[in-house]
């Protein structure tokens, strides 16, 4: 905490910490890849590597974790109403008999 | 108010009660269009999953022509380029006015580099004849391995996300370079960093976009 304003100063062995730990899951997820596991694994673990990465970013470079609540709140949001458009576009898409000619 | 000048820095303007209340509404603000970003890609991505959950075979076939390894680079120069985006806050934050203008170079640099690797993957896919939607020609050795009625969707859904992603990062670069600018000038110290601070958020969420692209388009086996 500065004596300014209470902003936090990440400390440079942190953040460089993070980047480091970002490239490993980079490496990891391709490695995975590579395994060639069955569906839906191979979708599964990519995008459960993909949220740990997205939540070293925001939390960490971002700030998130020292930030006020009121901004994690909003990114919270902002994948709720995403997870929600996708849902109901899928109730819709999942279920037709044809899928549209065109498309 | 006689006495503004004496009680309120010189960056501080008059509906902020200090400093500090002024730097936290601007990245309120800065989160909030962060959050319209999200939704906004959240369309695109929302159309990735329709057209894999109808043709999951499709996209099978058709990342098989997407170059992994290339890919695989850009993400370790995105994620390099978050770090210094970081790191020049960092710097800002301590007073160190060389090193946020090292850390605004070198993330202008990687930005460059990721643009220079995707216009060579765009180059080589469309000599191929691989183009999205209507203009779909692939060369006889393509078609032959990409047989797939629908492969023109697939590749107006890749071309489509990684184009907007990339019109980001142009903006990240152009907004880079701005504050490096700024930067030399002494703009920037402990009292007052909020534009780097929230060009840094805005950075950062092209950085996540990037995560999740790269293994949705190019790590399907």
């Amino acid at each position: 905490m500065s004596e300014h304003h209470g902003h936090h100063i990440a400390s440079a062995k942190q953040l460089w910490g993070i980047g480091i730990a970002l490239l490993i899951l980079t490496v990891l997820t391709v490695t995975v890849a590579g395994l060639g596991l069955p569906s839906p694994f191979d979708i599964l673990s990519a995008m459960a590597i993909a949220l740990t990465k997205a939540f070293l970013v925001a939390a960490f470079f971002m700030g998130l974790y020292w930030d006020t609540k009121f901004n994690s709140m909003l990114l919270i949001g902002a994948l709720a109403f995403f997870i929600l458009m996708v849902s109901i576009t899928l109730l819709d898409t999942l279920y037709r008999d044809d899928v549209v000619p065109s498309f | 108010m006689a006495n503004h000048s004496a009680t309120h820095p010189k960056h501080v303007h008059h509906h902020f009660v200090n400093s500090n209340q002024q730097f936290e509404s601007a990245k309120l603000g800065m989160w909030v269009f962060l959050v319209n970003e999200i939704l906004f890609f959240g369309g695109l991505f929302c159309a990735y999953i329709v057209f894999r959950a109808w043709y999951p075979e499709l996209f099978t076939q058709a990342a098989l022509e997407l170059n992994t390894f290339w890919g695989a680079v850009n993400t370790v120069v995105l994620i390099g380029s978050s770090l210094t985006v970081a790191m020049a806050i960092r710097s800002a934050q301590n007073n160190q006015k060389r090193g946020l203008e090292i850390n605004l170079l070198i993330t202008i640099l990687l930005a460059c580099v990721f643009l220079v690797i995707k216009y060579f993957e765009y180059e080589h896919k469309l000599h191929l004849g691989i183009a999205p939607g209507s203009f779909w020609n692939p060369t006889p050795e393509i078609a032959a391995v990409l047989d797939h009625p629908k492969a023109n969707i697939f590749f107006g859904i890749y071309y489509m996300m990684t184009a907007v992603h990339g019109l980001h990062v142009i903006i990240g670069i152009a907004l880079m370079v701005w504050l490096y600018l700024r930067a030399r000038k002494g703009h920037f110290n402990s009292e007052y960093y909020t534009p780097v601070e929230i060009t840094g958020l805005y950075w950062h969420l092209v950085d996540l976009i990037w995560i999740f692209l790269f293994p949705l388009l190019y790590l399907i086996e």
